[in-house]
Formats: C-alpha cells, structure tokens, sequence
C-alpha cells in the first residue's frame, strides 16, 4: 500500500503536484535575525540588493535558520537556550507552525533538513546530563517530534547536511551549560570540541577531535562546498595571545587542515570566528569576527590567506551568487566579491544578529567547485 | 580630514584628557597587584590557619576562609591573563555547579582516602570541582563533610594548601612578567595597544556584573512562579548577599580606576552603583531564601535591574568615553 508520504513526494518529484517551490516568485535570498532600536527582536527576510522582504516578530533573541530543500520553508530558531523555532512561509512571511523544544531539551540555534525535506534535525541540549543530542523532527507531518539521537560530544552548535547526501556533519563545541545558569561556561578546564559526521539516523560516521593544546577551541559554525569540503569556524576559550588558527576545512576520510594569517593579523580575530561561508564560486572561504572587525579570507584547497577586510561588528556571512553576502551589528549589509571588493549595499535600523542564512539559494546555489562540469 | 579635526584640537584650549597610559599603570599598581597580593596573603593565612585547625566547625578556620574568599571575591571578575592560566579561576571557584560535581567528587576522594591530600602537585591535578573556596565551603559547612576524620582533616588542609599556591601564582605574574607585559604594547606582546588593555578590563567588568546578575541573582530567583533558593552562590556559609556586594564594589573600584581624573565620567558610573548600593542594603535574607515570597523576590528583582543599571552606567561611561563600547555581535557572540 502506498503511504500518503510516499504518494505526495512521488508528485512533488513527478512535478505534478500542486505546491509551491522556492522557484515561485516573491521567495527572499536570506534570512537574519536582528535587534531593532525598540529593543524587540524581529527575522528578516532578505532580498540580495538589501532590501528587507519581511518582518516578522520574534518573542526573544534568534539566531539562525534552515531551509527546506524543496519547499519555499524555514524553521529561525531562537538563541541558546531558546526552547523555540519557528517555520516560516518564506513567500508571505506567516509563521504556521511553532515547535518548541522537548523537557529538559533545549536549541542551540541551528538546524539542517534531511536532502528530500522530510526530516528536520536539530541540535539540542540534553542539559541535565550535559551532553548533546540532534532532535530529529517530521516536517512532513507537521513537524511532530519523531526522536533524537547524541550528537557525539557536549555543545552541539551547528549541523549541515553535506550536499546532494544525506550525511550530516555536527560541529560539537564542546562547551556545556545549563539554563539555570544562562550562558554562564561549566566545563571549559575540560572541554573537548569535534567534528562529527553522522548518518540521518544517527550512527557517527566519521569524527575529529583537536589536538590536546588546542582542546579550548570550541568548533561552532560550518559551511560545506559542493564537493563535501566542510569549512568550520572555532571560538578560542583561552588568552587571546595563544589563539591557535580559527578555521579548519575537512573533508571524509582525510586529515583537518588548520586555516589562519600570520602574527598580527591572526591576533587581531580576537581568537574568536563567529561566522564562515563559501565564495559562490568556491574559490574561497571567508571566517569573520565581530571582536575584531574583521573578514578573513582563504584558498580552502590550499590554506593560503588571500584576503582581509575590515568592517565594524561584522558577523553574518552567507554564500551568494558572486561572493559573500555579510550583514553587521550596525545594520550595514554588503556584499562581498573575491579577492576584497566590499559593495555596501544598504544600512538598516536593525542590529543584525551574529548569522545570515541563504533560503531562495539553498537548492539551487550551493557553492561550486572551481571549474567544476 | 582627520589632519583637520586635528589641529583645530592643538589651537584650542581643550581640558586635560585622562591619559590612558597613566590610567592604566594606576589600574595594575593600585588596583590589581594589591589586590591580587591582599588575595594571595589571605590565602595563605588561611592554609597556614587550617594547619591548627582543621575541624569543619573550627571559627578561626572559618574566619580565615570567609576573609580570602571575600579576596578572591572581589577580584574575581579579572578573568583573562594570570587568572586563566591551567584554569586557575575555575580551581578557586567552581560555580555554578549546576550538577553537583562538588559533592560527588568530594565524596568520592573520601571514600577513596584519595592520597593525592598528601601532596600539593598532585592535588593540583585533581579535578577542579575539589579545589578552591567552593569545595572548601562543602568541607566546612555541609553536613555530609562535617565530620572531623583525619582524612577529611587532611583535605582541608590540602585544600587551603592548594588555593593559597593559585593565588600566590596570580599575585606573581600580575607582580611579573604579565603586569609588566601588559603595560608594554606591540605585537608581541599580550596587548596590542593601550586600547586592548582598557578593553580587557571595561570587558571584566561588563562581564562581572553581568555575572553577578544572571548567576548571582538570576540562579536563585528562577522565575515569580519558580524561584530556586538553593541555586544560590555560597548560601551553604550565608554568605550570597555579600559576594553580590563584594563583586559589585570589585567592579566599582575598576571603574573608578578608568575614569581617571574624569570626575563626570565618575560620577555618572558613581550614581548608578549607588543606585545597586541601596538596592542591596535593602535585601533582608543574606542568602535570598526569601526568594520564595513575593516581595522576597521584587527585592531580589530590583537589585537584579540596578545592577544591569551599573552596567548600562559603566558602558556609557568610560566604554563611551574610551570609545570601547563593543557592537551588537562583538559584545555578546554565540
């Protein structure tokens, strides 16, 4: 007997059915949280000339989003330890759905779909046991919450699905907290951060641990290439003077390799990468650091520094079609296209929030490989 | 236009300007290297007290302990440099203890007769949650630790032995090699410029009321419907309400400090901490467990708003005048 999941993606991959994907006209390049002059806080929708698609308003702090790979879909979650996230109808804006997070669960902020946008996984607090969990969600029936699984280490923090697979690649900060001391850091003396592949149903398929001296450098934020080279960005815990490099790019079955300018221009990060994305093309990967005002630019297929860009509270970075899409604590949104040309595009009266998460893109513009066919 | 702006400043009379470097060697030399030394004498009165006197319900030793820990108290916002080194803060403090780490493994060193209590270098690689004034405080004033066993006799003294060895390694490098480091700028050393070091010092004492709000208030009052009274710092010794006012006077001196001879800039900072002052005189349980009651956990909640109002106060004091007030993303990062 055919299920009514079965026969509805039969239609949507038969181009028959009648819903809407994100090719339908109206649908936003990103999505951003932001902080407006009133104190509240709102998620934008955004086109790529900058210009705000909607607003919608948010009951506390967010921090990232996911996008469906088919359906013109999100879900912005709120910031640790937000219990919160959203789904959003990202032609009109409306917000049908509200998850909210299991007892004694709490979101980190971040979430990827699996590749036919049945399942949402989320990364999570187990914050009794101090240990992170993936919660894994049915977006096919509404979002009901379906299970969990560990996420293989403390402080899951972003998770992305490695393109055109349904791998999913965890980065586990490493850093654990409880909401009943806010965002106050409980083990830092022993911390252990990793990169963690796992399969959808959640059997570790690959993971890397730091280097003992460098188990301070909490791995928090990814972003992957067409290829399957993941890029993740790390927050050093430790003095600032010892900061080891703040990005490292991988790919499965090989060795991390470790990303960062030279002496003065590696100090000036702050030992802190809120941020990393892929060039559209690929060519390049961008870390950025609002502690230090900074873009850093690299050749991930070489480790060579190619560029560094100054801008003030700069955090958001996106892949857009040339370049990077970069949105700031001033409101300032730019664009920036290889090696280091820096296009402001328009200010807003909104403090954007640390991410920017490309929607509209997300199935149609991963980053490409250099000369890829 | 920046040549402009200049010497139309260099033809005018223009009032002195706080001199960053002078604020800053007045910030080390007469602020933290005695405060640091005070910690690391106390410290070591402590250690040497338990020596004597090492019974839980022993009043000099309790005495001893209660004056280094309002030592450390007072200091312990400065959380970068010497105090982070091999995680000496957290070897002082393990706060919050959201999982009860302290007990556990305090009773697992008891039950072990753990011989690491015989010698300091070992003692120092035991977990941190056994070291420092907050497992001290469980062997004091816990009833499951208040036996008088020689062993438990032993690890109090350990114990004192080990913070007072960490607070002597602080004092010393603020006293050496880091105070001097960070007084003297340039690319290799820890601070890049003088800015960095007024930023590591306004960002400590951002950080540390917004610890002493969250942490120090915000465990204990939860939420109206919840309020969790023995979420609260120390209350196993009575001692919440006072690391509340210690930590904010800590903070209040450093700001004083950075203000320099702006006496504005002073003031302003001055009246919003007065503001907190006042809120915490009128607090009436010295370990919040009145949080319970409604008009128990408005004053907790007043207390809570004043000390972010000392907060607000210090940003748009010397952060302004500085021009250190970080952005949106650069002051609160995830």
């Amino acid at each position: 007997m055919t299920s009514r999941r079965a026969f509805l993606s039969g239609l949507v991959a038969a181009g028959i059915a009648p819903v809407p994907g994100w090719a339908d006209a109206g649908a936003p390049d990103f999505l951003a949280a932001g902080q407006a002059v009133d104190g509240s806080y709102t998620l934008c929708g955004l086109y790529d000339t900058g210009t705000i698609a909607f607003r919608i308003p948010l009951p506390d702090r967010g921090h990232a989003a996911a996008a469906h790979p088919i359906r013109p879909e999100a879900v912005a979650f709120a910031r640790r330890p937000g219990t919160f996230a959203l789904v959003i109808d990202c032609r009109t804006g409306r917000v049908p759905i509200r998850l909210n997070a299991p007892a004694e669960r709490h979101f980190y902020g971040h979430g990827a779909f699996s590749a036919d946008g049945r399942l949402l996984f989320t990364t999570e607090n187990a914050y009794e046991e101090g240990q992170g969990r993936i919660g894994v969600w049915d977006a096919a029936e509404g979002y009901r919450r379906v299970g969990e699984f560990a996420s293989g280490g403390v402080g899951p923090h972003e998770i992305l699905r490695l393109p055109g697979t349904d791998t999913l690649v965890v980065a586990n900060g490493g850093i654990d907290t409880h909401p009943d001391s806010g965002r106050a850091k409980l083990n830092i003396p022993v911390m252990e951060p990793s990169l963690a592949y796992l399969s959808l149903d959640g059997v570790i398929l690959e993971q890397h641990g730091l280097r003992a001296d460098w188990h301070m450098n909490s791995i928090r934020h990814l972003a992957a290439r067409a290829d399957g080279t993941v890029a993740a960005a790390m927050q050093w815990q430790g003095d600032i003077t010892a900061a080891p490099p703040l990005l490292l790019t991988h790919r499965l079955g090989e060795t991390p390799r470790f990303l960062a300018r030279d002496g003065d221009d590696h100090r000036q990060m702050q030992g802190y990468a809120g941020s990393v994305a892929f060039t559209g093309d690929g060519t390049q990967v961008a870390i950025s650091s609002p502690r230090g005002g900074l873009v850093q630019m690299f050749d991930p297929d070489t480790g060579a520094s190619t560029a560094q860009i100054a801008a003030q509270d700069v955090c958001g970075l996106a892949v857009a079609e040339d370049g990077v899409f970069v949105t700031a604590g001033t409101g300032q949104l730019s664009q920036l296209s290889t090696p280091d040309t820096v296009t402001d595009l328009t200010r807003h009266g909104l403090a954007w929030d640390n991410h920017v998460v490309p929607i509209a893109s997300a199935a149609t513009r991963q980053p490409l490989l250099p000369n890829r066919t | 236009m920046r040549h402009l702006l200049l010497s139309a400043v260099l033809v005018l009379p223009v009032p002195a300007m706080a001199d960053p470097a002078s604020v800053l060697s007045n910030a080390v030399q007469g602020y933290i290297q005695p405060g640091f030394a005070d910690l690391a004498t106390s410290s070591a009165q402590m250690a040497t007290t338990a020596e004597a006197h090492c019974a839980a319900s022993d009043p000099e030793l309790r005495t001893a302990f209660g004056a280094a820990w309002d030592d450390w108290i007072e200091m312990s916002h400065l959380r970068f440099g010497p105090t982070e080194v091999d995680n000496r803060a957290f070897a002082l403090g393990f706060w919050p203890d959201s999982r009860g780490a302290i007990p556990k493994t305090l009773a697992r060193l008891v039950a072990d007769g753990d011989p690491a209590v015989n010698d300091p270098a070992e003692f120092a690689q035991i977990s941190v949650a056994a070291r420092g004034f907050t497992a001290m405080e469980f062997l004091l004033f816990d009833p499951a630790f208040a036996e008088d066993s020689p062993y438990l006799c032993d690890l109090r003294q350990a114990v004192a032995q080990d913070i007072a060895a960490t607070t002597a390694a602080i004092s010393d490098d603020w006293s050496g090699a880091y105070g001097a480091a960070f007084l003297s700028y340039g690319p290799d050393s820890s601070m890049r410029d003088e800015t960095e070091s007024l930023r590591a010092l306004y960002g400590a004492i951002v950080t540390g009321l917004e610890f002493t709000k969250d942490a120090r208030l915000g465990r204990p009052m939860g939420t109206f419907d919840r309020p969790r009274p023995t979420r609260a710092e120390a209350w196993r010794s009575g001692r919440t309400v006072r690391h509340i006012r210690l930590s904010l006077e800590g903070t209040a001196a450093l700001a004083d400090v950075l203000a320099g001879e702006e006496t504005e800039v002073a003031a302003g900072m001055a009246a919003e901490y007065d503001r907190a002052r006042l809120a915490i005189d009128r607090l009436q349980d010295p370990v919040l467990a009145d949080v319970t009651e409604p008009s128990g956990w408005l004053r907790a909640e007043v207390v809570s708003q004043t000390v972010a109002g000392a907060s607000l106060g210090v940003q748009n004091g010397i952060g302004v005048y500085y021009d250190l007030s970080a952005g949106f993303n650069a002051l609160d990062g995830d």
